[in-house]
């Protein structure tokens, strides 16, 4: 899922219609009125309120990355060639008829993430969770032989790797008992993989017109999308104002 | 549950491994003998993973068969992975039969499951169902004689400078492919699960936004995904610098009404789009105003029609999500801060050494001016007294595949992650996951 940011809102007394306002971060002082659409504005009865544009704004946002991110067209299904071999088990056949798409099996596994969170697990069960997972990882990293170090076995008084020390002349040297508990680690959930967003106090976020792809410095009030100038201003409001909510 | 009742007397292992790196976009496959060979990228088939239907045409491809496609007008694609993760078996399945069991098969892939180990890659952070999925078709519609599944860039650890049966200790990788963008520290072979860090900007995700500013800009190309990329993977570039983009923004924009520029010809580009009938590919030349123009319904009377798309801050804006994801709205940081978010959860000790050791692969590294703009920006995050490596393997595509292949033609490394058919059956699939769990080889 991607992380969607709601922006700030530009106005508070913002009228619906074709209003554009130079941005210059979100300054309302800066708001332009166009009084020539005030009056479709009003035709169309009263304004909106900020926080509505700002959901519109998410959503669009939200709708648009989902459509640049999709792997298949479910509109679009393409039949397997008859050759195919017949599935084997009953077991097989199921999992080849599957037609889910990634987007549920990733809410399955936040669901049931969820769940565990949510339900106080008790305290055997808790344990016994504790205990496999070293196990199952002992299983499934069998030191081949000849390989150079059983990592997990740490056995009292072993030298650590030279090249740590040659490389750790800076830093404290690798703590041997906080390397295995790193290894030791399961998998992130696929949500819990996604890079944070931008750290606070980096440059601010750039703002691209919308039909050209120039520097957006005017902002359209009913899409919140950017524009370069009327040029442009035209040619979105012909095309793209207001597609992706 | 699995069937019982498998052969015996099979105890001797297959003399060979399908090394398979199950790509969303392609294959990388080859058949590796279980004796210590050296394999090479030679050793490798790269090998689109979709079937393709033409509307035009009216057939479907398989796989290898789109080597054959001369119209790619409309072309549809059906993908049986997604987000990096096989979703669909009925199409992963036809794929790999057509590719690896039928008369169809390639070059030296053609094999017998019943006597060839699977060797199956998958990208970090799959969902624990989507991998029983996997197990149970390999054993149970497959019936590969035996079988490892692990994360594929942790492979990338065996690919020392010489042949050796130990994994290079400290290996950060960064893969940029189709699905996405991921980071992943490698100790020994093994993945530092809590680092892993997943960027949403992929090779699929520009291509889409580069047809989605051309069908806006210029002409619905919606349907051409195919295209699409061909045109990408032609004319992008990443700016150098985050000053630089700005100056190339300013050169390729047309200016106001009544301010009007004269469009920078040393960046825009016209491309000559294929027309499907005398020519199945395009291609890209300097930017010419009159013939620009000329697109706009005056074309030659006489000789080939020529349609041109006009590439401007397409070619660096595009790309450029891979730094600034934040100019569409993903509200993830750029590649080079997740760098650092992931090694910044490590121990010193460790990030010191990861960025001493940090190895690029998957094709969005190829995009020219990619690896200058990580390693400066970069290098601005790290530390000055801090030593930073950075490298792009010779083939970012194969490179994983090698590391595979590699590990693989140890007998005795494979034989200790090997899971047989035989103790599939007798112990089901959790047993399998459990056994899988951890994700590295090692
Ligand atoms: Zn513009
Ligand atoms: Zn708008």
């Amino acid at each position: 899922m991607p992380h969607v940011e709601v922006l700030p809102n530009a106005t508070s007394a913002a009228a619906p219609g074709w209003h554009y306002v130079v941005d210059t971060g979100f300054d309302p002082s800066k708001v332009a009125i166009n009084p020539k659409d005030r009056k479709r504005a009003a035709a169309r009865g009263g304004p909106r309120t900020d926080n509505e544009l700002s959901a519109r704004q998410q959503t669009a946002i939200a709708r648009r990355i989902a459509e640049l991110e999709r792997d298949n067209d479910p509109k679009q299904s393409i039949p397997i060639p008859s050759k195919s071999g017949i599935p084997k088990t009953p077991n097989a056949r199921k999992i080849i008829q599957y037609q889910r798409q990634i987007k549920h099996w990733l809410d399955d596994e936040e669901a049931q993430l969820a769940l565990l969170q949510q339900v106080p697990q008790p305290r055997a069960a808790h344990l016994r969770r504790v205990g496999t997972i070293p196990q199952a990882l002992s299983e499934a990293t069998p030191a081949p032989p000849g390989s150079a170090t059983p990592i997990l076995s740490g056995t009292p008084g072993e030298q650590i790797d030279p090249m740590f020390s040659i490389e750790s002349s800076m830093p404290p040297p690798l703590d041997k008992a906080e390397l295995e508990a790193l290894l030791a680690v399961p998998p992130l959930s696929f949500a819990a993989s996604h890079v944070a967003p931008p750290a606070p106090g980096g440059p601010p976020q750039r703002h691209f017109c919308d039909n050209c792809g120039y520097w957006g410095n005017i902002k359209c009030l009913k899409c919140g999308a950017r524009v370069c100038g009327l040029e442009c201003k035209d040619a979105h409001e012909s095309t793209r104002c207001l597609k992706w909510t | 549950m699995p069937p019982k009742g498998s052969k015996k007397g099979s105890a001797s292992a297959p003399k060979q491994t399908l090394v398979l790196d199950n790509g969303a976009y392609t294959l990388k496959a080859g058949l590796v003998p279980s004796t210590s060979a050296n394999p090479s990228y030679d050793n490798c088939s790269v090998i689109p993973n979709c079937i393709a239907r033409s509307a035009r045409d009216k057939r479907t491809y398989v796989a290898s068969e789109l080597s054959n496609c001369k119209d790619f007008g409309e072309l549809v694609f059906r993908r049986p992975v997604e987000k990096g993760f096989i979703v669909n078996w009925e199409a992963q399945k036809a794929i790999w039969e057509h590719e690896f069991l039928e008369a169809s098969a390639g070059e030296g892939l053609r094999c017998n499951p019943k006597e060839t180990n699977l060797l199956l890659t998958e990208k970090p952070n799959c969902p624990k169902e989507l991998q029983k999925n996997c197990d149970e078709i390999v054993f149970e519609q497959f019936e590969f004689a035996a079988y490892y599944r692990c994360v594929g860039p942790t492979l990338n650890a065996w690919n020392t400078s010489s042949p050796s049966s130990l994994p290079q200790e400290c290996l950060l990788i960064i893969d940029t492919s189709y699905s996405d963008t991921t980071i992943l520290p490698v100790y020994s072979g093994q993945l530092l699960q809590s680092a892993v860090k997943r960027l949403n900007v992929g090779g699929k995700l520009l291509t889409n936004y580069l047809k989605e500013l051309s069908s806006l800009r210029h002409y619905n190309m919606l349907e051409e995904t195919y295209l699409l990329n061909e045109i990408k993977e032609a004319v992008s570039y990443v700016a150098p610098s985050t000053q630089q983009f700005c100056i190339d923004l300013e050169r390729t924009w047309k200016g106001r009404l009544g301010d009007k520029r004269t469009l920078d010809s040393s960046i825009v580009l016209d491309y000559v789009l294929p027309d499907y009938e005398h020519s199945s590919h395009g291609y890209a030349r300097p930017h010419d105003p009159a013939k620009s123009r000329m697109r706009r319904g005056l074309q030659p009377q006489q000789g080939p029609r020529e349609d041109l798309l006009p590439l401007g801050n397409e070619r660096f804006a595009v790309p450029e999500l891979l730094f600034n994801p934040t100019d569409i709205g993903i509200q993830e940081a750029g590649l080079p801060e997740a760098i650092m978010q992931s090694l910044n959860s490590l121990p010193e000790a460790l990030k010191v050494t990861m960025l001493a050791n940090v190895l690029v692969i998957g094709g969005n590294s190829l995009i020219p001016g990619f690896m200058e703009r990580l390693e400066s920006e970069l290098r601005t995050l790290v530390p000055a007294e801090y030593l930073l490596n950075i490298s792009r393997a010779d083939d970012p595509i194969k490179h994983t595949w090698l590391g595979a292949a590699r590990f693989a033609s140890h007998p005795d490394l494979l034989k200790h992650v090997l899971v047989k058919k035989t103790e599939y059956d007798e112990n089901g699939s959790a047993w399998l996951a459990r056994k899988f769990a951890g994700g590295g080889a090692k």
